[in-house]
């Protein structure tokens, strides 16, 4: 019979039915006869449902900034390949 | 923006796309490059991948998608600079239970058991839990802080929805310890809601 810390520590497998079938039924076995382990692995599927349907708050993006720099790298490159011959006198940032 | 209208459009090299591109996909790129060579390279990685995106996307084929193709540059991008500073990133988020966490010994009896019934909530539809403008607000709080292996795993697993196999090669870290890294990253929101649930902050 498997503990509830052994539950606990392969809820996440076992929602993601990656548990082999032995074992997946061990958890079920398991989970029948403990209210507290069917409540845990419960909130752990709430808390994957949640996260699947979280509006991510990124740190503001500065895209114009990073627009910015990447067509300096393109610039700086093409006129790297534009002049071979001279030594590059320009350095930037 | 449909993708198919969106690559029409980079390919043939209309800037405000590739702008919206950068603004769709650089977040998640930089949590894909802070997992792999750590936060001091990470902002330099996603901006060379942005040059080698911007070079190549003309010849970019719709064999895969292009979250997939971006996925894959930045990753390639990160395992390269991790090879020239030949230095591996520790996971050390792996090492051992984080205390305090759920699966921390104190939280188990000898025998394995629960020490304490697992708290209840007073709300369990997630529907009802979306509404919660304040969890929301402290999930992405918590996301932000957890360590960096750990938010690009579950960012890829359960909010992008790839593939364990994909998120591997990604990731550059074995199938187990994806496992690992997403079920901990779960379990340290599920506390999250915990706290929420009992008093309504973070
Ligand atoms: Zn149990």
């Amino acid at each position: 019979m498997l503990s509830c810390k052994q539950v606990a520590s392969l809820a996440s497998q076992y929602l993601d039915k990656d548990t082999s079938t032995p074992l997946n039924w061990q958890i079920r076995l398991h989970l029948l006869m403990c209210a507290n382990c069917r409540r845990f692995v419960r909130h752990l599927k709430i808390t994957r449902t949640l996260a699947k349907n979280i509006e991510l708050t990124d740190n503001a993006i500065d895209t114009e900034t990073i627009w910015k720099h990447l067509q300096e790298k393109i610039q700086q490159e093409k006129s790297k390949n534009e002049n071979n011959h001279s030594p590059e006198n320009k350095s930037q940032e | 923006m449909d993708e198919n209208v969106l690559i029409t459009l980079l390919i043939a090299g209309d800037d405000k796309a590739f702008r919206y591109l950068i603004s769709q996909y650089q977040a998640l790129m930089l949590s894909i490059a802070r997992a792999i060579v750590g936060d001091v390279f990470a902002d330099e990685i996603v901006q060379e991948s942005w040059v080698s995106v911007y070079k190549n996307i003309a010849g970019f084929e719709k064999r895969a998608s292009l979250k997939t193709w971006l996925l894959t540059i930045v990753s390639n991008q990160a395992k390269a600079r991790l090879r020239k500073e030949s230095r591996m990133v520790s996971l050390d988020q792996l090492d051992g239970e984080i205390p305090g966490s759920y699966l921390d010994n104190t939280n188990f009896k000898g025998n394995g058991h629960w020490q304490h019934p697992v708290t209840s909530w007073s709300i369990e539809s997630p529907e009802a839990l979306l509404e919660e403008k304040q969890l929301q607000i402290c999930i992405n709080k918590t996301l932000n802080q957890l360590p960096p292996a750990q938010k690009a795993a579950f960012i890829l697993r359960d909010i992008e929805q790839q593939s364990f196999e994909d998120i591997c090669s990604i990731l550059n870290v074995s199938a187990s310890n994806v496992r690992v890294l997403v079920h901990r990253a779960r379990l340290t929101l599920m506390q999250v809601i915990d706290r929420y649930q009992e008093t309504g902050s973070c």
